[in-house]
């Protein structure tokens, strides 16, 4: 098991970063990510909370450094290049706090990783304590604050491997050159299997690191979006990262910022 | 806005995004938390989202994700 935490202030209102956390794909350090899907979106009658979970469909592959680790075959074998990830979010937009957990959906057995990030309303002196006079673009009056802390655990030779189907390939004994199963678990089951663990949980980490500095970079493009042109910035904003990343002619997107122009006679900007 | 899994959700659930949006910014954050402007079209969305999740096999898979996650979980709690 291995952990990793980082504290980040972001220079906008609480209300700002909970927009641009729906709104941050895509932006220009997402091009990995392919869709996302709101699969379920609730307000708790009692305390008022906005909860939502979405899937997101990313592009991703399991990492060379931990291809070699395994039997061989395995990580390979399912090798779409995608991967699937449930984000689950609750905002209190009184209490000023918004929870948010991402974990993977498949590989689970050889590396899961959940990230929770926790976002924090700061206010500082002499901000205004009525939230009714919130802007969506006023940066000098509140900060927010989100802690992530993303857990990494491989379960690789526990003998349960959850999310993991072809439960048989993991009895293979030696990873470099077998391409039969073995009848022993001796890979396994052998003294090295913590170790092979650690190692897989220590890539995971390095990964994130980068992955969580990209993910920051994103947030931050979304929010000077809609801090200069509102939500119709935000999506003007993704016309443009759509058309770089796909086609130049910008295809059925062109509907789609149509439509979502309707927005700007709503805006006071 | 994000592309939907199903391609064929796409202009619906556009319609949903840009309404939450909406109704997000200029109502939720405001404290209307009881108003429920885009339910029809959640339901509308959700419909066609779900149909297409079960034919991909994601549906199980969520589920799958969910009740394992939670049994780590509890895993992990007792151990620590």
């Amino acid at each position: 098991m291995k952990f990793f935490e980082n504290v980040y202030t972001y220079d906008y209102s609480f209300p700002a970063v909970t927009l641009a956390y729906f709104l941050r794909y895509p932006n220009p350090y997402s091009r990995h990510v392919l869709t996302t899907d709101v699969i379920e979106r609730h307000i708790d009658p009692k305390t008022h909370r906005l909860h939502t979970t979405r899937l997101h469909l990313k592009k991703s592959k399991v990492p060379s450094g931990i291809l070699k680790l395994l039997p061989k075959g395995m990580g390979g074998s399912d090798s779409s290049g995608q991967s699937y990830i449930l984000e689950t979010t609750i905002v209190d937009a009184k209490e000023g706090w918004m929870e948010t957990e991402s974990r993977n959906m498949e590989w689970t057995g050889i590396l899961s990783v959940v990230e929770k990030q926790v976002y924090q309303r700061q206010l500082l002196e002499g901000a205004l304590d009525n939230l009714a006079g919130f802007a969506l673009d006023d940066q000098t009056s509140e900060q927010t604050t989100v802690k992530t802390t993303v857990t990494f655990r491989s379960r690789l030779g526990q003998g349960k491997l959850l999310g993991w189907r072809k439960t048989d390939a993991i009895v293979d004994h030696n990873h470099d050159i077998d391409d039969e199963p073995a009848p022993k678990k001796g890979f396994f089951s052998s003294l090295s299997t913590a170790g092979i663990q650690r190692t897989i949980e220590l890539i995971g980490v390095n990964r994130t690191r980068d992955a969580i500095l990209k993910s920051k970079q994103g947030m931050n493009v979304v929010l000077e979006r809609l801090r200069s042109g509102g939500i119709v910035g935000v999506l003007e904003g993704m016309r443009q990262d759509r058309e770089a990343a796909f086609s130049p002619e910008g295809g059925p997107w062109k509907r789609v910022w149509l439509r979502g122009n309707a927005l700007k006679d709503d805006d006071d900007n | 806005m994000a592309a939907s899994i199903a391609p064929e959700c796409n202009e619906v659930k556009e319609k949903y995004d840009t309404c939450f949006l909406k109704w997000y910014s200029e109502k939720y954050l405001r404290g209307n938390t009881s108003s429920n402007d885009c339910e029809e079209l959640f339901s509308k969305y959700k419909t066609c989202l779900n149909k297409s999740l079960k034919d991909k096999g994601i549906d199980t898979m969520i589920e799958d994700a969910r009740k394992g996650n939670k049994e780590s979980d509890a895993e992990h709690n007792r151990r620590s």
